[in-house]
């Protein structure tokens, strides 16, 4: 039913707060000198764990930025403040938050929303208004493939993290012939099993099995027996932490055994280790950070060590690479403004797309598509209830081991 | 020898199933309530497993024990003082009611246990049996057995107690069973918190087997939904035939159609019902 006065009121109602927003956003700026960065996350919805992790990344970028007096913008100290907004896990909304912010707050940069779909939807919106926006958790090269000029991620394709894994695995088990492939039937999680299909076929591995299940699936066990009956030497599933805690048990009760077996993108987070126990030994993963690298960066963190310090200062708990990712993009744009000595919109821009430098997150550098190409992600696998890095050589930690029970 | 482990994982998952119908289809059997807290219920019984695991050492099944009455009480006083208030309005009124005290008691759920999974890992672990080659989990055996006896237990109560034939007479027939002096709004209570017992004890086997968070709920909640719809209201068989058929049903279909199809055949398995045969496998108008 519509009830012509209800919207009315409704409306007028919207526009009350909308002014009143306004008040507050020139009252703010009058009494301190601040950049202010848009923030739209899913921070109520069923990605309401990943909002909170990027928060927490922004936070102590801005905390940390705050304490060493601001960003300093041509010999002048600026402030950092962050407007966070939520767009309850739906992406039409983080659209027009996005919109909201640029228009209404008033911010003068954005971080991008979670995951690739939404940085995609919202960057058509930064870019129309020429906004540099900075993507924290966009990997699909889809999201670049606009040619936007003012978005830039700090995430590398989907094939930076399968092909290394695939070439460690076959340099170091030779007898892996067959691969059975799972993957969650959501957009990050299938495009990754994609890759990793091309990737194993590439290097000359049989897919005896390559299956979606849908989200929110309770039970496995037709799947996994059906998959132990093909005897693949290596079992790569694609999922979240929840999915994969569910396969990983229903695997061990079922007694599969497999040389390899890996999981994306649950074994990065610490949850993960200690929910899964004793079962998570030998399980094989990549993402794009690890807090056991050893970068020596010129951003305001330095060390990835610092980084991973002050981390576990503010929060009590390991960093994984969301709230890594979060952290650097915050890092880059002060590093960028203060080279251009101007929160002239272009010009902050146009440093982000000559960027060239070393950060605790690795190496940064973005093509010509704005999607980061200087990052090695490294290739990991649970030894002893901890994540130990196997690949790039430069960080390497231990050796990779076969056979999970 | 994939089609018999197949069959054998969906009988034990049926009986998981409706261990997590059972007390759902009681409440909406008796009370013409659709109880959409039942998930959140099934979830805090879970958390009970989980930390009585961690920080007492308790093992899940004395914390069965402890989740009976605990949830009883609930329950009970849930219906006493909320819900008997709105009892007699069209279901939609107790339907949102349940809903909003759904949204209460989940957002408390992350908010002190937040959104993370966790797991509940027995040491030792309980293992699996093989027996030709068929695998089955201890865990889930135990879980079904337990499932198995809570249902017959519940059978008893309502086919040999006092208590119980008055459920089944409110159930039967509210008015005469008002004549015959039965307190309604007690039994109501009553009946309630047994769903609610049932929905904290499935939670405490579930803790087994599934990851712990209060995201899962409505999983939990929408598996009820089916197999109450498959099997039947108003009988406690019903609950078991219709969770080992909506687990037969997903098994097969995810063997031979692949994963992605197995939940999309699980609803159209439910529409035909709805269509078909709306009384479900074994409904009665009676509860036992």
């Amino acid at each position: 039913m519509f009830h012509p006065r209800l919207a009315v009121s409704a409306f007028s109602a919207s526009l009350l707060l909308a002014a009143a927003g306004l008040g507050a956003t020139s009252s703010v700026a009058s009494a301190q000198d601040v950049i202010r960065f848009g923030a739209p996350l899913p921070i109520t919805g069923p990605l309401a764990p990943e909002a909170v992790k990027q928060q927490q990344g922004y936070d102590l970028w801005a905390e940390q930025a705050n304490k060493a007096g601001g960003i300093d913008v041509g010999g002048k100290k600026y402030k950092v403040e962050i407007v966070y907004s939520d767009y309850q896990s739906n992406t039409p909304r983080s659209v027009q938050t996005t919109e909201q912010m640029i228009t209404q707050d008033k911010v003068n940069f954005m971080f991008g929303p979670f995951g690739s779909g939404a940085a995609k939807a919202a960057s058509t919106i930064a870019e129309k208004y020429k906004v540099p926006m900075l993507a924290a958790t966009a990997s699909s090269s889809q999201v670049y493939d606009q040619n936007y000029k003012y978005l830039f991620g700090t995430f590398t394709p989907n094939d930076t993290l399968t092909t290394p894994l695939t070439q460690l695995v076959k340099a170091k088990a030779a007898d892996v012939k067959k691969i059975a492939i799972l993957a969650r039937n959501d957009l990050f999680p299938l495009a990754i099993a994609q890759e990793m299909e091309k990737s194993a076929k590439a290097n000359g591995l049989e897919v005896v099995y390559f299956e979606k299940y849908a989200i929110n699936t309770l039970d496995h066990s037709a799947t996994l027996s059906q998959i132990k009956s093909l005897n693949p030497q290596w079992v790569f599933v694609t999922g979240y932490t929840n999915d994969l805690l569910l396969i990983r048990k229903q695997m061990v009760d079922q007694q599969m055994k497999a040389g390899v077996v890996t999981m994306i993108a649950g074994p990065a987070y610490q949850e993960f280790i200690e929910s899964a126990g004793q079962s998570a030994e030998n399980i094989s993963s990549a993402s794009w950070w690890h807090p056991a690298e050893q970068y020596n960066g010129k951003d305001i963190f330095g060390t990835t060590a610092n980084f991973v310090k002050l981390f576990k200062d503010k929060y009590k708990l390991e960093p994984d690479y969301a709230h890594a990712s979060a952290a650097v993009c915050g890092a880059l744009f002060q590093m960028a403004i203060e080279k251009a000595g101007s929160l002239d919109r272009d010009k902050v821009r146009d440093e982000l797309a000559k960027m060239d430098v070393v950060t605790f997150w690795g190496p940064v550098k973005f093509g010509a598509n704005g999607q980061i190409n200087s990052l090695e992600p490294p290739v990991f696998q649970i030894q002893a209830g901890k994540p130990v890095v196997l690949f790039p050589d430069a960080i390497k930690q231990g050796e990779f081991k076969l056979g999970v029970n | 020898m994939l089609a018999i482990q197949v069959l054998i994982n969906a009988l034990v998952l049926g009986c998981l199933y409706a261990c997590i119908a059972i007390g759902f289809s009681l409440v909406w059997g008796v009370l013409n309530v659709i109880n959409l807290i039942h998930g959140s219920f099934i979830v805090l019984g879970a958390y009970l497993a989980w930390g009585a695991y961690n920080s007492l050492g308790l093992s899940p099944w004395y914390a069965l024990l402890i989740a009976a009455p605990a949830f009883f009480v609930f329950g009970y006083l849930l219906q006493r003082l909320l819900l008997n208030r709105v009892i007699t309005a069209p279901v939609l009124v107790t339907l949102t009611l349940t809903f909003g005290l759904d949204l209460i008691l989940n957002n408390a759920m992350i908010y002190y246990f937040k959104a993370d999974y966790r797991k509940l890992i027995l040491n030792p672990p309980t293992g699996s049996i093989s027996i030709f080659d068929v695998v089955v989990p201890v865990d889930r055996l135990i879980a079904t057995a337990s499932a198995l006896a809570l249902t017959f237990l519940l059978y008893l109560l309502l086919r040999r107690s006092k208590v119980g034939r008055a459920i089944v007479a409110v159930r039967l027939d509210r008015d005469a069973a008002v004549l015959m002096g039965v307190d309604v709004k007690s039994i109501y209570a009553i009946a309630f918190g047994l769903g609610a017992a049932l929905a904290g004890c499935a939670g405490v086997l579930m803790a087994l087997i599934f990851p712990i968070s209060p995201l899962t709920s409505s999983a939990y909640l929408g598996k009820a939904f089916v197999v109450c719809v498959l099997g039947g209201l108003g009988s406690v068989s019903g609950a078991l035939a219709g969770g080992i058929l909506l687990a037969l049903v997903e098994g097969v279909g995810s063997v031979y159609l692949g994963p992605a199809h197995a939940v999309t055949l699980s609803f159209v398995l439910l529409i035909i019902f709805l269509v078909v045969r709306p009384q479900g496998l074994l409904g009665r108008k009676g509860f036992e």
